[in-house]
This record gives C-alpha cells, structure tokens and sequence, in this order.
C-alpha cells in the first residue's frame, strides 16, 4: 500500500466523512424520514399555534391519520428536495464568503462544513440560513483565520453576535467535532510543480490550466457531494482535467508508470521499467508485484476511471453555474416554491437557535442544581420543565425525559462511536 | 536447620504450671509460655530470661539436646503446638515453593505441582523419620538450587522471607570477605616480590658469587610461584568442592517440576514511535531539486519569509503529498466493502448479489 494513501487513511474525513453514494443518499433519507415524525409530532402536539400556521391547503397531499379532530400537517420536503436547497444554500454560503472577502480555504472549509451538517440533520429542523453563517465564522477559525464575532456580525449586517454563537457548538456536534477538511488547493500546486519538473510542459499552458483549474476547485467540488466521495488529490485531478486534459493524464501517467515486467525476464532486470533513478534502490529491492500495487497500470486505469467519475460531477456545476444559483428566474421557479415549502414545514422547537441554546442552558443548569441536591430543589426543576414547555411549546414531562435519557443511553452505536451516534 | 520435634508435644491447655520451674499462674499473674520453634517445647518466660540470658543453651526439657537461643523464643499463636508447627512448616515451605498458576503452561502441571508441594508438606510434618529427612534434604536443594527463580517470585507479590534474605546478606558478606582477601593476597604477593627482589640486589651487592645468586633468585622465584600456584590450586579445589558438595546434594534426590514455563526476558523495546509504524517516505512521487511555483517564488528572495527561517522545502514537499494523497483511495469501494456495515449497506449489498444469483440463473 502507498505510505500517501496509508497517511490520507488515516484523516477525519476519510474515516467520518467519505461515503459511496449510495450510503450518503441512505443517509440522507434516514434523516429526512426522522424529521418528519419528530416535526410531526410536535406540530400535532402545539394546540394554539398549529390551528393558526397550518393551513389546510399545504395538507392536501399528507393524509390525516389522527382523523380530523388532529390539526393537518403540512407537506413535508423530501430527501431530493432537501438536497437542493442545501445546494442553494450552499451557493449563498460562498457567495456571503465572497462578500466579507475571504480566503479559498475559508470558504471551502466553511461550505463542506456546511454540507456535512445536513448529512445528519435535515434542513426543516435548523435553519439553513442562520447555519451557513455560523459555518462561515467557524470556517474562519478552524482555517487559524480568527476574526472578532463582532465584526464578523457587522459584516453580515446583524447586530446580535448570540445569533452566530448559538449554532455554533450545535454545527461542532453535526460535524461530529471533525473540523479539518483536506483541501484541493494546495495539491493543485504540487501538480503543477511535478508538472514543470518535465521537460517538455509549456509553462504558458501551465498557467493557463492553474487558473482555470483553480477557478474550477473554488465552486464545483464545493456545491457537489465531490468532498463526500473523492479525496482531494482526485478532485484536483479531475478538475485539472477538465482545464486542460492532457496535462491532468500526462500527471497520471507519469505516476503510474511501472510496468509489469514479463515474468521469463522479470527475475534478471528488476527494474525493468526503466525510469528508476538510482537513488530508489530499496523500492526496487521490494518485489515488482509490491511496486505494482502502488505504481502500476492496473491501478492507473482504476484512477483514471475514478477521476473520469468525479469529472463527470464537477462538469455538472463548472464556476458558470455560479449565475445559475443566482439567477432570479431560475430561483423564482425553482427555490422559491421549496422555501415556502421549507417554512410550513420547519422544526417548531428548533428553528430559534437563540432560543434553543437559552433553553438548554437552563436545563443545564437546572439539572446541575437539582443534582447538587436539596430535595426542597424538586419543585424548582419542576419549573423548568414547565418554562422548558413554555421555549418549546411541548408539554415535557419528567418521565418522557428520562425515557429519551434512556433511548440515547441504549443506543448501542451511541456508545460504540467515539465520536457519537448521528443527532 | 533439620527439625526433628520431640514426639509427644505437651499441650498448653495444662497450662497453668510451668513444667521446667514448676511456678504456677496463682503465684504469678503475668505468667507467659513461650516457645522456641527448634523444638516446640513450651516455658514460662522467666524460664527463657534466667536460661537462655548468658547465651545459647541446651533446651531444659529432658531427653532434648537441641541448642535453643533466647532470640528463637517466642509465644505461640495457636493453644495446639502442633498446629503451631504445622503453620510454620507450611509458611516455610510456601516461601520456597512460591511459584505461581502464571509460571505454568497448563493448568494439570500446576495442579501436579500443588500435589508434590503438598506430599513433601506432608512429609515434613507428619512423616516417618525418613521420609521428613528425605523432604528437607528435597526442600533445601530446591531452595538452594533456584534461589533466584524464589527471591523473583516472592517479589512479585509474595509475603517477605525473612530467612533467605539473611542469607543474601550473608553471602553477600562472603563475597565482600573474600574480596578483601583477594586484594590483601595481591598486596602481600606484591610485598613478597619487593622484598625477594630487594634481597637479591643486597646479595648482589655483597658481592657474592653471581652463579650462586642465580640459584638463590631461582629458588626464591619458584617458591613465590609454587605459593601463587598454591593458592590457585587452594581455590580450585575449594569450587570443586563446592560443586561436588552440589551434585552430591543433586544425587540425593533431584527434583524437578515439570511444565514450568521458560523464563524468557521481555523483547527490548525499540525507541517510541509517536506515529505507530507510519512510513513518510513517498511511494508515488520523488522531492528532487528545481520543484517550484511561480506562487512561491517570489517569496524566495523577500526578507520577511527568509529572515524567519521559513523553509520552502517544507511547503513543497507538503504540496506534493496532498498531491499524490489519497490518489488510490477508492472510496466508493472502500466504504462499501469496509468493517462495521450499517443496515443499508448490507441492504444494497445483499441486493448486488441477489442480481448477480439472478444473472447466473440467466446464464
């Protein structure tokens, strides 16, 4: 196995955050699927306020299943729709990065942060908009960038810092507290210096291949699930191919060069391949079936096909689709509808992440109170139940608490995964 | 050390006299019996003080001709002295053989073991005269023979032997005397010489004849060899000795425990590898010379990133990694064939071999 790829296997977003397509979309349906019956059954459970939001004409294609005494529910999005507006509100995310004029890494950080928030949390529960500030200030930092929160709120026209800070430890915890994302920038250059290393590469091509590339880098991967199933190494490959093919397969050649020797002569020339500088004695000692896991042409043709899959992506949403999402025909036909979709259905108890980070605050501390223990502190705990229901709107008692405590505790994968079970 | 008790051990419960000064508690209220573990035979401890106060004597009881020492007194724990016994025996015997369940390799040696162990305490302790002779002649070879296998086990966990320790000091003490001697033998050969030699050069300077002198040196010469070799000879023997001393106690009766495990010292540790075997060195790609970047050159000759000992190696080398990283990592494949399936992926996956099964049906 090649050190490069045993060390890239080693990172958070091989091991947390790299699916197969098909896991990445079961994923997605299973958080579409909880957050329909939690939201369900919290708009159900709000007597007032359900009577005047829901209206009926949202509810004509979700039969009724409480009979018509029940409150009608509204029209849920589905996981596709879901994952549109997530690329919607990806575009806003970079184009707000663009605004307060941050760096490439920044926003790239900030939007795969963004992305992998609503793997496991569904759009309808926290709002999308308030979350792809929070993601850009946390980007910010996870880059080593750190700017103030209140001038990061100036720049975003807000006044209110609590509002960012709120979703922050929330985003931490969708994150899974995985917060470096390997870019494709910086191997980009690489590239380009082994490139220039050859002989007969035009350095005008180079450049002109680097811009483009880089222009390429700045948005498609971005707004694609590219940084869900490629590593960065592939996507920078792809997008270079897509700037200037030639180039990104000469790299790929140029890799993958060994070739097998044939097995009568194979035993007295080891190094039949030829382009082994003596300086790589010892990898030449190693048997030629080793060398041709890691450099062979077996393996290039695989590459070259994975590279072949992630271009076919990225071509899907090149940098010219950047007037695309914003494009107010387009949005006005395609987003708007979800939108007002997204605002019947949204989580009632979540939306406010103010609110929710004050609730749970003082849950906290109440809870701490209640364990340092007077038993005279009962009725005290009793009350932040009830104001709990009042932020909520939920009647929580004590018992469907400690019933939930329950859930989570035998929650086996839970327990198992160190970095905990989805949210 | 053989321990030959009195047959008939009198029991304290007549208690109330002293058998060897006929005293009798009414008369003295403090009234102590003590022992001595050489022959278990029980005073009163004003006997102990008034005998055994000028030094070793011989126990008082008639017919026991053990040398008792005030130090060896003590009182007894047990109201039965043969119990008393008993536990001493075992505890010696436990403080030998203390290996444990670990330094077997099955559990049947080590349960043999516990039987030989016990056969010999048995031995010891209520055996004919032969065979307790026998089983402290078996006990003391093995002490002696695996002294250190002991002293290891019983740091490792066991209650302190007090004995074998004094032993230690002991030869450690010999080794220190005979240290001593080695270097004092050394100085008095290295007089010895000055002296001959100063002797030869007064009978020199007396003028006596030279062949006659010669003779003379020669002698003295061989008789200061004859006394080194003496000394040589001194030492062989005494090791032969020793070891004959050894292999005749071996003869007497060998024992050896089977299914002891090997003693193997740990492997030495290599120094840590904060990165657990990871390797760094480049499989893919070389770091040559002349890799560079229009995007950094320029930073090549600027004063605020050379000043600071910025290292341009460092990023380049860092660029190449990302850029050859993770190239032939199939996520896609790797993900879905990896450990710790979730529901879903056994889903698909059951489902891609249902449409393999259907299309070998086709077939």
């Amino acid at each position: 196995m090649a050190t490069e790829d045993a060390r890239y296997r080693q990172t958070s977003q091989y091991e947390l955050w790299s699916f197969s397509p098909t896991q990445l979309a079961d994923m997605r349906e299973k958080t579409n699927a909880a957050a329909r019956a939690r939201i369900a059954e919290r708009l159900s459970s709000l007597p007032a306020l359900s009577n005047n939001t829901s209206t009926p004409a949202s509810s004509v294609n979700t039969p009724d299943p409480d009979g018509a005494s029940a409150p009608a529910l509204p029209e849920f999005l589905t996981a596709a729709e879901e994952a549109q507006l997530v690329t919607f509100f990806t575009s806003e995310l970079l184009r707000a990065g663009d605004h307060a004029e941050m760096t490439d890494e920044i926003k790239a950080t900030a939007a795969a942060f963004f992305r992998r928030f609503y793997v496991t949390n569904s759009i309808m529960t926290y709002p999308p908009q308030e979350m792809l500030i929070v993601a850009l200030f946390f980007g910010c930092k996870a880059e080593g960038s750190f700017v103030s929160i209140s001038d990061f709120v100036k720049t975003f026209g807000k006044d209110n810092p609590e509002e960012v800070l709120a979703g922050e430890f929330l985003l931490c915890q969708g994150l899974r507290f995985a917060i470096d994302v390997k870019h494709p920038f910086r191997a980009l250059r690489g590239a380009l210096m082994e490139l220039a290393a050859l002989p007969d590469v035009d350095r005008a091509r180079l450049g002109a291949a680097e811009t483009r590339a880089r222009e390429i880098l700045r948005f498609s991967p971005l707004i694609t699930d590219a940084y869900f199933h490629y590593t960065p190494s592939q996507i920078m490959l792809a997008a270079l191919s897509l700037a200037d093919r030639g180039l990104a397969e000469r790299l790929i050649t140029e890799t993958f060069h060994h070739v097998t020797p044939p097995p009568d002569s194979g035993a007295d020339t080891p190094s039949a391949s030829g382009t082994d500088a003596p300086s790589s004695k010892k990898p030449t000692a190693r048997s030629g079936e080793d060398k041709a896991q890691i450099i062979g042409c077996h393996l290039r043709d695989k590459v070259l096909g994975t590279i072949e899959a992630c271009r076919d992506m990225l071509a899907k949403e090149l940098p010219e689709r950047r007037e695309h999402w914003t494009n107010k025909a387009v949005i006005k036909a395609q987003i708007t509808p979800l939108r007002k979709k997204l605002n019947k259905c949204r989580d009632p108890e979540r939306w406010n992440l103010v609110e929710l980070q004050r609730a749970r605050r003082q849950q906290a501390a109440k809870k701490a109170d209640s364990e340092d223990g007077d038993p005279d502190d009962r009725g005290e705990a009793g009350n932040s139940l009830q104001s709990d229901a009042a932020v909520f709107g939920d009647p929580l008692t004590a018992s469907a608490r400690d019933t939930k405590r329950r859930k989570v505790l035998s929650n086996g994968k839970g327990l198992d995964d160190p970095f905990g079970g989805p949210l | 050390m053989s321990r030959k008790p009195s047959s008939g051990l009198p029991a304290i419960s007549s208690e109330d006299m002293c058998p060897v000064c006929k005293t009798i508690r009414y008369l003295n209220k403090d009234m102590e019996f003590l022992i001595n573990p050489e022959c278990y035979h029980s005073m009163c401890s004003n006997c102990v003080n008034r005998l055994f106060n000028d030094g070793p004597n011989q126990c008082p009881y008639a017919g026991c001709h053990r040398t008792l020492r005030r130090k060896g007194f003590r009182s007894a724990f047990f109201g039965d002295l043969s119990v008393e016994r008993e536990v001493d025996i075992r505890r010696r015997v436990a403080a030998v053989f203390n290996q444990a369940e670990d330094d077997f390799e099955t559990l049947r040696d080590y349960n043999n073991y516990l039987q030989m162990v016990e056969d010999l305490t048995f031995d010891l302790v209520s055996g004919s005269d032969a065979a307790r002779r026998a089983a402290e002649a078996t006990l003391q070879q093995w002490e002696a023979e695996h002294r250190a296998d002991i002293e290891r086990n019983r740091k490792a966990g066991r209650e302190a032997d007090e004995q074998s320790r004094r032993r230690l000091a002991a030869e450690r003490e010999a080794a220190r005397q005979r240290r001593v001697e080695a270097l004092r033998e050394a100085e008095e050969e290295k007089r010895e010489r000055a002296r001959s030699r100063e002797a030869e050069l007064d009978s020199l300077a007396k003028g006596e004849v030279v062949s006659a002198g010669g003779p003379a040196g020669g002698a003295q010469q061989r008789v200061q060899l004859k006394r080194r070799g003496q000394a040589a000879v001194n030492a062989a023997a005494a090791s032969a000795a020793g070891t004959g001393a050894a292999a005749a106690a071996a003869d007497v009766g060998r024992l050896s425990i089977r299914g002891l495990k090997e003693k193997k010292a740990p492997a030495p540790e290599g120094p840590y590898d904060p990165f657990g075997g990871m390797d760094f060195v480049p499989s893919r790609y070389k770091l040559h010379d002349g890799l560079s970047h229009p995007a950094i050159d320029k930073y090549k000759a600027d004063p605020g990133h050379i000043t600071g000992g910025y290292n341009f190696d460092d990023y380049t080398a860092r660029a190449l990694y990302e850029a050859f990283a993770g190239l032939a990592v199939f996520v896609e494949d790797e993900k879905e064939v990896g450990i710790g399936l979730s529901a879903g992926e056994v889903a698909t996956i059951s489902a891609g071999m249902i449409a393999v099964g259907d299309k070998m049906e086709l077939d």
